[in-house]
This record gives structure tokens, sequence and C-alpha cells, in this order.
């Protein structure tokens, strides 16, 4: 039942028309302006370019809620050269590292498997933000609260699908049942495979328990600036909580241990 | 491991600040609580110390805490969910049990506070005695180990809850950081009480001997701690051990908060020498090395 998105990396051109969509949808404003005015230079000077590529967002934010990240790879002699797309976005992973962290129940999951900001209950605590394994939830100054994609929980609560995915003229982002998607990114994958692209792979199939917005790859997913192996922190959270019980009981022994050996020698002492 | 992962921008004045303040109300408090369930009477003055150490410092915390939230107004929200008023505590978040257990640890320590009150005869005001004459019906030794259960709590679970995230440093480190924090508040709570018992001036030579011989232990636990830390992090301990938190980690927390007193203390122990500044100074460094150790531990992974 639960929606998402497959975004196949290898039919994505790098128009970013799924970033300016979800701007436009979500409302959300646009980055601190990119010309700044520098004492001694008479025009205006960029100063918050990446430098990297056409990337100039840098990275998801609570602002963007989705990033093209442009891989430019070149051979030692730079004779050749290859130029990878890939649009990046909260991943709704099934067992989702900030909804597990959210003290106030202010990130809940939907009926429709998406994971959600409540932007009313969210006290700011920021514990949600090292517990994403993606780097994708982020803190706003201006509202004091987290925010992040929210897989236009507006827009397929009324049966249409995500903006981004709606924008993009490839059909590098498809949105719809996880179940079907897998189908269709499991035919591309072969097809590429018959092609001789040995080295793509889909990332979120297995990933972290599984990922409802998941990638096709053309090489490894560090390439794409996406974690190996990620792990849901909160699957470490009973052995790292026994352990130290058993430190704090070994700690109260030794405490035991020193005042009431000492308060015995005392007893025998006093004695004689 | 995440190097994708974001870092919270926890400012150290607040979030280190918290981990080591309320540490060190808790080693206090299980050393006052231990001797009272221990019925060791002559310590009675040492476990007095403590209590009246542990609360005042846990009155801190909340202020640190809420001044951290990106919305401080809401953080009631912590102990009920908005939007149907009940309770609230999320079993997998760390941060939403701990802060029920420091909740429950506040009132514990308070009670043991108005008690230790009462008994130097300290207590004036007409409607705290009437609220202590409440709960005197209780026995001392509930709460003493309720509280000294939920000081536990508070002292371990923020390391828990640092080290169950997908930061490069504090997963690698998992799960050492709540034993290390453990450890360290003992160390600490030890401190503040021995500095405390000689601001009032009510040394007595063998109770202070038996601190210094815990303190002693919890030092070698730590030191071991700390140890296989470092070997169980492997290269992503990098960050701890170079740059300004290298310094701060590896000289302020390892060299002067544990190696250099527990010289110190070795040797008076070995002399049996009664140098009280030597002591006192023992105490001020591991003061010192604590909060450095929560400071590099939890800025270093904000790297």
């Amino acid at each position: 039942m639960a929606k998402g998105m497959f975004v196949d990396t290898s039919i994505c051109t790098g128009c970013k028309a799924c970033q300016v969509a979800c701007k436009e949808w979500n409302e959300l404003p646009g980055e601190p302006s990119h010309f700044h005015n520098v004492p001694d230079r008479p025009y205006p000077v960029a100063f918050n370019f990446t430098g990297n590529s056409y990337d100039n967002t840098g990275q998801l934010s609570a602002t963007d809620w989705r990033h093209v990240r442009f891989i430019e790879q070149f051979n030692e002699s730079r004779t050749e050269a290859r130029w990878f797309f890939s649009s990046d976005s909260c991943k709704h992973c099934k067992d989702a590292g900030c909804l597990n962290a959210c003290p106030v129940k202010a990130i809940v999951r939907t009926d429709m498997g998406n994971v959600n900001v409540q932007q009313d209950v969210c006290i700011g605590c920021k514990y949600c933000i090292p517990s994403c394994p993606y780097g994708v939830i982020s803190f706003s100054e201006q509202t004091g609260t987290v925010h992040k994609c929210t897989l236009c929980n507006d827009r397929i609560h009324n049966g249409l699908g995500t903006a981004c995915a709606k924008a993009c003229p490839t059909g590098s982002i498809s949105f719809g049942e996880v179940e079907e998607l897998k189908k269709n990114a499991d035919k591309r994958l072969a097809q590429l495979k018959g092609l001789g692209f040995l080295k793509a792979n889909i990332y979120g199939y297995s990933e972290a328990g599984g990922l409802n917005v998941f990638y096709l790859f053309m090489d490894d997913p560090a390439v794409y600036g996406q974690p190996i192996n990620p792990v849901v922190p909160q699957r470490r959270l009973f052995r790292s909580a026994a352990i130290t019980v058993v430190t704090a009981i070994a700690i109260a022994a030794a405490a035991i241990m020193s005042f009431r050996e000492r308060g015995m020698q005392k007893n025998k002492e006093v004695k004689p | 491991m995440s190097p994708e992962s974001q870092a919270p921008q926890w400012e150290w004045y607040y979030i280190a600040m918290y981990f080591y303040i309320g540490g060190i109300s808790a080693g206090a408090y299980f050393i006052g609580s231990l001797l009272e369930l221990l019925k060791k009477e002559k310590l009675r003055e040492i476990s007095r110390t403590a209590y009246l150490t542990a609360f005042p410092l846990i009155c801190i915390t909340p202020v640190l805490l809420i001044a951290d939230l990106g919305q401080p107004m809401r953080f009631w929200h912590l102990f009920f969910y908005t939007k149907d008023g009940m309770p609230y505590m999320n079993l997998t978040s760390p941060l939403s049990v701990g802060t029920w257990a420091l909740l429950i640890y506040s009132g514990m320590s308070f009670l043991s506070f108005l008690n230790a009150l009462s008994e130097e005869g300290r207590l004036t005001s007409g409607a705290l005695k009437k609220f202590h004459a409440l709960f005197n019906r209780v026995p001392h030794k509930v709460y003493a180990a309720a509280g000294s259960f939920f000081g536990f709590f508070v002292a371990g679970y923020t390391g828990v809850l640092v080290n169950t995230t997908a930061r490069p440093l504090w997963e690698a480190t998992d799960p050492l950081f709540g034993p290390i924090f453990v450890a360290s508040a003992a160390s600490t709570g030890a401190a503040a009480t021995a500095l405390t018992m000689a601001w009032r001036k009510s040394v007595a030579q063998d109770a202070f001997a038996q601190l210094e011989r815990f303190d002693r232990m919890v030092m070698v636990i730590e030191l071991a701690l700390i140890v296989a830390m470092i070997v169980v992090a492997g290269r992503y301990a990098v960050p701890l051990l170079t740059g300004m938190f290298g310094v701060m980690f590896l000289g302020g927390t390892v060299l002067l908060g544990v190696l250099v007193p527990l010289w110190l203390n070795w040797r008076r122990a070995a002399s049996g020498s009664a140098n009280d500044g030597m002591a006192m100074l023992a105490a001020v460094l591991v003061l010192f090395g604590g909060l450095l150790l929560r400071i590099s531990l939890v800025q270093a992974g904000q790297l």
C-alpha cells in the first residue's frame, strides 16, 4: 500500500525541474541571495556558490527538499569524462531514524507510508538531524523547527503524484505504489545490465530496512554521495543501553566495596 | 557509517554542559544514597553533603535544555502529545525516556535535599516544612533507591543518546559513550562532594579516604573505557585525537583529568599523608577533565 518514488538516475539530465517544482508547490523560500555587496568592490560578488559543477545549493536543507547532485569524473589524462546526475530527497524509510528519535511525536507516518513533520508539534530539539543516515532532515532558524520532503503529502492524499515526478521531463522520477515501482526498476536494471552496464545497481531495497524512495545508480552508491550500508541508529539502542547498565552495576559494586570494606577494617581496629 | 549525516549543531554551552552538570549531580546523589542505603551512620556527613550538592546542580539543567530548543516555549510537548493531550513517551528515543527520568530524578533529589536540610536544622520555611512533613512518612530509603536508579539513568542515557545516531564518530564509538559518561559522572560527583565538604569545613579524615578510594577505582574503569573507545573507533577517532578537540581530550581529559588525579590520589594513599591541598587539587582536576570530556566528545562528533 505504501506510496513512494523510483529515481532512475541513468536517464536524469540534470535540468533541476524537480527542484523548482518542489520549491513552487511547497512554497519554500529561496536561498539567501547568491550575490552579495562586498566593501571595496563596486559590483555584487557571488559568495555562496559551491563551485562544484552546476550545483549551487550543495545539499538538502530546510528550504531545499530536493537536490540534484552533479558528479563530474575524469580519467588521469583528462581525455575521457563522464557526468552523472542524481536527484536526491528524503527516502521515507520504512524504519525511519528521524521518526524513531523524535521525543514529541512531531514526526509521524501517514496511511500512505510517507514520513511527515508536524510543524505545530516540533520543539526544535534537533535530535532527528544526526539520526538520519542520509543527512536529509534539517533545522530552520526562521521557524525553530525541522523541515524535510513530505512526499507532497497534500497532493498524494488528493489523488495526485508528487510535484517533482510530475515536472520531470524524462521520467527519471516516477511516483506510485512501491511494489509497482520495484517491478519497473527490476526491468530497467536487467535492461542496463544486458547493455553492458555491469555496475548498475538499485539502492534502497535492503538499505536500512528498505526505502520507499529508491534509486537506480550507474556506479557505487558512494559515487552519488549515499552512505554504503546505512544503519537505522535505533537498531543499536538495546546493545548500547545494556552495556551502559552493566557499567553502572560495576560502578555501584566498586562503591559498595570501597565504602563497606573500609568500614569493616575500622570495626576490627576498634575491637582490640 | 554515514559521512552524509548532518550535525545537529548543538552548542557546547547548552548540551555538553547539561551532560556535565547532570552527571555531577547524579554521581553525587548516587554516593549520598548508597551511604544511606548501607546504613553508614559514621559517613552520614558525606551523604548529607552529597544530597545538598545534587539538587541545586540539577536545577540548572532544565534551563540549559530549554534554551537549546528551537521553540523553547514548547518544551512541555516532551511530556504531553499536543494532539490528544495524553502523556507521551517514545521508547525508541533516549531523549524522550531520558526527559522522564530527569523529571523523576529531580523529584527524588529534591526530597533528599529537604531531608538533609531538616537533619541539619536548616529547614526554616514554613511551606517547605509542611511539604517535608508530608513526604517524611515515606521511608527515606525508598526514594534514595529510586533516586539513585534514575540518577544513573540521567548520567548514562546522554551517552546512549549521542551514540545511537548516524554521525561517524558517534556511530563508531557505540556503545561506549554511555559507560564513559556513567564513570565520569561517578568520579566528578565524588570530586564535587569532596570539594563541597572542604568548603563547608567538615572534613573527617577517614570519610575522605573512602571517597578517594572510590574515586580511584572509578578513574581506573574510566581510563580502561576510554582506551577501549579509541581502539573501537579506529580511524573514525581522528576528529577526537587531532586539532583543538585532540588537545582538549588527550591533554585535558585523559592527562589532567584522569592520569594526574589518579597519580596524586595513589601517592596520597601510599604515603598515608594528610595533604589536603593535594586532594583538593585532584578533585578540581577531575571536575575540569569531566567538562572537557563532554565538550570534546559531543563537539568533535559534530565536525
